[in-house]
């Protein structure tokens, strides 16, 4: 029983002191809020709020009066200034393309789009050639991808349509037809019904069959898909600053005296080592419960399947808790402790969790991010989590969970000799 | 004199202790380089394009060269031609190694290409499996890429069509090669289109030099975004010596010696000022060699952002050192604002890729104006006027919390 005690004093210690309620469960929840809200938390129907992208347009471009005044740049700042884009784009027409340019140097303007002034010309000239240019802030990402997508729809169609009568005057005068300007005319307009009809069936997504990976269910709510994200990874940090912050005490309660006292008593060695220990799971434990339980309350994360998850929790307590003991057990003192937790479990954790920040950056997961993390204990842990939420099974986390298993004997046997030596 | 004493006798106390070097020095260093490789997409060699699997069941046939041809064209996106099963290939975008994967399903060609009675029919939408994560960023881009290469396919199979109508309508006939030849025709023609959209970028540090322009699309939110974050985590130390030395009475004891209230709070100001803007100015130095982020393309500007930011930094360590009551407190009291102001300021993330909400709360954060101020330097590669309103919000933020630590601060 004497085990248990000394565990259940250990523990309640644990839980009234300010650094766990504050770094093991404080900080971590934090995390979640702040990203919560970064990614649409404050959106008034809790999808992703995109705010409204500046553009300034500048059309030079000038009406083609034997066509019947076709003005190629007019319809581009129709389709810009349009009510279903008006949500996206906040559309301002300017004079001047320097101007527009100067605005978006000085971000009065996240985009500028100029049109050039033979545009329409260059639709009906077979040698004509023209560009649109998008010029906009290089921080931004988002915003000029919205308006450069849009934008190449519009001249795709354009081109297309110069492509068809281009490349149907060639055909047939190859084949000896008479070729005259209503035919190529007709090409084209025909290509141009076509393509505006492929825009309007929800644009080219029809031409797509598209299924999210592992056969899965496309993420319903990005936002909150984001955030589920963010926190697994703020609870693998923290469950292995737990693990060893909570180790911790026993060099603490060393240097302070009471565990030499508590060996003259007739307490076993291995009972008190024993209890401490038990200690360590166990706040990890309650640490790793509430921080899913107040995610799944307020984030509404969805953990996965019941038999991965298990492994996955069980992977997590037992590697963080014996990854603590272990590196404890090399330190002199608490002042060494205070720059182990704060610089190396800091450094590792952030390498075993990088994904959470690579996830949502074109081109940055994959890769050298995704082998570096599995070089950290953190990393498996992280690896074993994901699985579990993007619906893995228990054949998927079988691989990270006997990992952390492996990983846990090792640590954990070398910690606890360690310690019995130091303490003998 | 009695104030700069002070300063060097707390200096010496710090830089006694490792881990304020840790903390200081190699931890933003490593994030920054750490952040900045993963954040650079090293994956692709050379070609930073995201990759794109292409998987072709149908056997090479007409359309399926024809559609690796044009992604291949792509801006965004590069194909990785893979002999692997669906299921292997599935596994690598759910891991991340793949931002998406084309299949082109057996008969796909001779279903968009099937004729009959003499006419070429392309009216059915005979769809492309895409397996892709439609909620990640690099997923979306390349689903997009993806689709812009499959319409002008489609477009071209269109144009081929109208050109056998044509010519049927005048009495000829379209055979097979007729239809191959025209589909080729167009393809050619969309490698180089007529009518095209070209992407710039303002800045003058990018149109002066290509190679600061990658340095700065690599480290250009790094480097900043961790010399804002571990300047806050710097002041633990500092704030932790006040703790020490009001919970040891040494402050009651400074007291009974010549040196008044005002320098003692001074000279605990100045360390912070002092060690955080050596740290800054060693960030900004390694940016500048070991990167190559051009912080001093506008040397007046950076110091100005240094100086403000180290000014202000110092007064939150300074308010906190006044606040704490154990080293506990100091650290837990640091940590907190740190998180908060690096997340919500933009330095972990750009703030663009957050919510409206979230970007104008952000920028009641001195860290989001400081990340400006950095940013207008090395990335939009602007001058001295744009940073004076981040500098001049980081000063005022600096007196409003320094009068808030001289207001509080006990010396018992």
């Amino acid at each position: 029983m004497k085990v248990f005690d000394i565990a259940l004093k250990d523990l309640l210690r644990s839980l009234r002191n300010a650094f766990f309620l504050g770094f093991g469960l404080g900080v971590p929840l934090l995390m979640g809020v702040i990203f919560y809200f970064a990614f649409g938390g404050l959106a008034s129907e809790g999808g992703f709020d995109i705010p409204r992208v500046d553009v300034l347009v500048v059309n030079l471009d000038e009406p083609v009066v034997e066509y019947g005044g076709f003005s190629a740049g007019e319809m581009l700042v129709g389709i810009l200034q349009s009510e279903q884009l008006a949500e996206l784009l906040a559309v301002t027409e300017s004079d001047s393309a320097d101007a527009a340019r100067a605005a978006v140097d000085n971000q009065e303007a996240d985009v500028a789009v100029i049109i050039p002034a033979g545009l329409s010309a260059a639709v009906f000239d077979p040698q004509g050639q023209a560009e649109v240019e998008v010029y906009h802030d290089p921080t931004l990402t988002i915003g000029p991808g919205i308006v450069k997508s849009i934008v190449t729809q519009f001249i795709d169609t354009l081109a297309g349509s110069k492509i068809a009568a281009g490349v149907a005057y060639d055909q047939l005068t190859e084949q000896g037809a008479t070729v005259d300007g209503t035919i190529l005319q007709n090409v084209a307009m025909q290509y141009g019904e076509w393509s505006a009809s492929l825009a309007e069936s929800q644009g080219a997504s029809v031409l797509l069959a598209v299924q999210s990976p592992a056969g899965g269910e496309e993420k319903g709510n990005l936002a909150l898909a984001i955030v589920g994200g963010v926190m697994t990874g703020m609870m693998v940090f923290y469950a292995f600053y737990t693990g060893a912050a909570s180790a911790l005490s026993i060099l603490q309660e060393e240097e302070d005296g009471t565990l030499p006292r508590l060996f003259t008593t007739p307490t076993p060695m291995s009972a008190i080592l024993g209890g401490k220990l038990i200690a360590v799971f166990a706040l990890v434990i309650v640490q790793v419960l509430v921080l899913m339980a107040f995610s799944s309350l307020i984030f509404k994360t969805a953990w996965g399947a019941a038999a991965p998850l298990s492994m996955a929790i069980v992977g997590l307590v037992v590697l963080a808790a014996s990854f603590g003991i272990f590196v404890m057990s090399w330190l002199k003192d608490t002042r060494q402790a205070g720059v182990v937790i704060g610089g190396v479990m800091t450094v590792l954790g952030m390498v075993g969790i990088s994904s959470v920040f690579t996830a949502n950056v074109p081109g940055a997961a994959g890769g050298f991010a995704a082998i570096l993390p599995l070089f950290t204990p953190q990393g498996w842990a992280m690896r074993a989590w994901q699985l579990v939420r993007d619906g893995g099974t228990v054949s998927d986390v079988l691989l990270p969970f006997a990992v952390m298993i492996a990983l846990t004997v090792v640590f954990f046997s070398i910690g606890v000799l360690r310690f019995r030596k130091r303490l003998a | 004199m009695r104030i700069v004493d002070l300063m060097i006798k707390d200096l010496q106390q710090l830089v006694r202790n490792w881990m304020t070097v840790v903390f200081l020095v190699l931890m933003p260093i490593g994030f920054t380089l750490f952040f900045g490789l993963i954040f650079s997409g090293t994956g692709g060699g050379s070609d930073p394009r995201l990759p794109v699997a292409f998987v072709d069941q149908d056997g090479g046939s007409v359309l399926d060269t024809r559609l690796l041809d044009l992604l291949g064209a792509s801006d965004a996106i590069r194909p990785v031609v893979s002999e692997e099963s669906v299921e292997r290939v599935e596994g690598k975008v759910n891991d991340g190694d793949l931002a998406a994967a084309v299949i082109v399903p057996a008969g796909y060609s001779e279903q968009i290409l099937r004729r009959g009675s003499g006419r070429v029919l392309a009216e059915e939408d005979v769809p492309l499996t895409v397996i892709v994560d439609g909620g990640t960023a690099a997923g979306s881009t390349a689903q997009t890429g993806i689709q812009a290469a499959v319409t002008r396919l489609r477009g071209a199979v269109k144009v081929a069509q109208l050109s056998a109508e044509a010519l049927e309508a005048q009495g000829g006939s379209a055979d097979e090669s007729f239809l191959v030849d025209a589909l080729d025709q167009a393809i050619a023609a969309w490698r180089e289109p007529p009518l095209t959209v070209a992407t710039t970028q303002s800045g003058a540090a990018i149109e002066e030099d290509e190679k600061v322009s990658v340095m700065a699309s690599r480290y250009g939110q790094a480097s900043p975004g961790m010399m804002v974050q571990f300047s806050i985590a710097g002041i633990i130390g500092a704030a932790q010596v006040i703790v020490l030395e009001r919970k040891s009475r040494s402050l009651r004891r400074l007291l009974t010696t010549a040196i008044s209230r005002v320098e003692i709070i001074l000279g605990h100001y100045l360390t912070m000022f002092v060690m955080i803007f050596a740290q800054l100015a060693l960030l900004i130095g390694f940016g500048q060699l070991a990167l190559g982020v051009d912080y001093m393309r506008e040397p007046v500007a950076t110091l100005l952002l240094a100086v403000t930011m180290s000014l202000w930094t110092a007064s939150l360590g300074l308010l906190i050192g006044v606040l704490a009551r154990t080293e506990d407190q100091a650290i837990i009291f640091s940590m907190i604002p740190m998180f908060i102001l690096s997340g919500m300021g933009g330095a972990w993330m750009p703030l663009e890729v957050t919510g409206q909400a979230f970007q104008t709360i952000g920028h009641l954060l001195p860290t989001a104006w400081a990340m400006d101020g950095m940013q207008n330097i090395i990335v939009r590669g602007l001058g001295l006027n744009s940073v004076l309103l981040a500098a001049g919000i980081m000063l005022a933020y600096a007196v409003v919390l320094f009068a808030l630590a001289v207001w509080r601060f006990k010396f018992e």
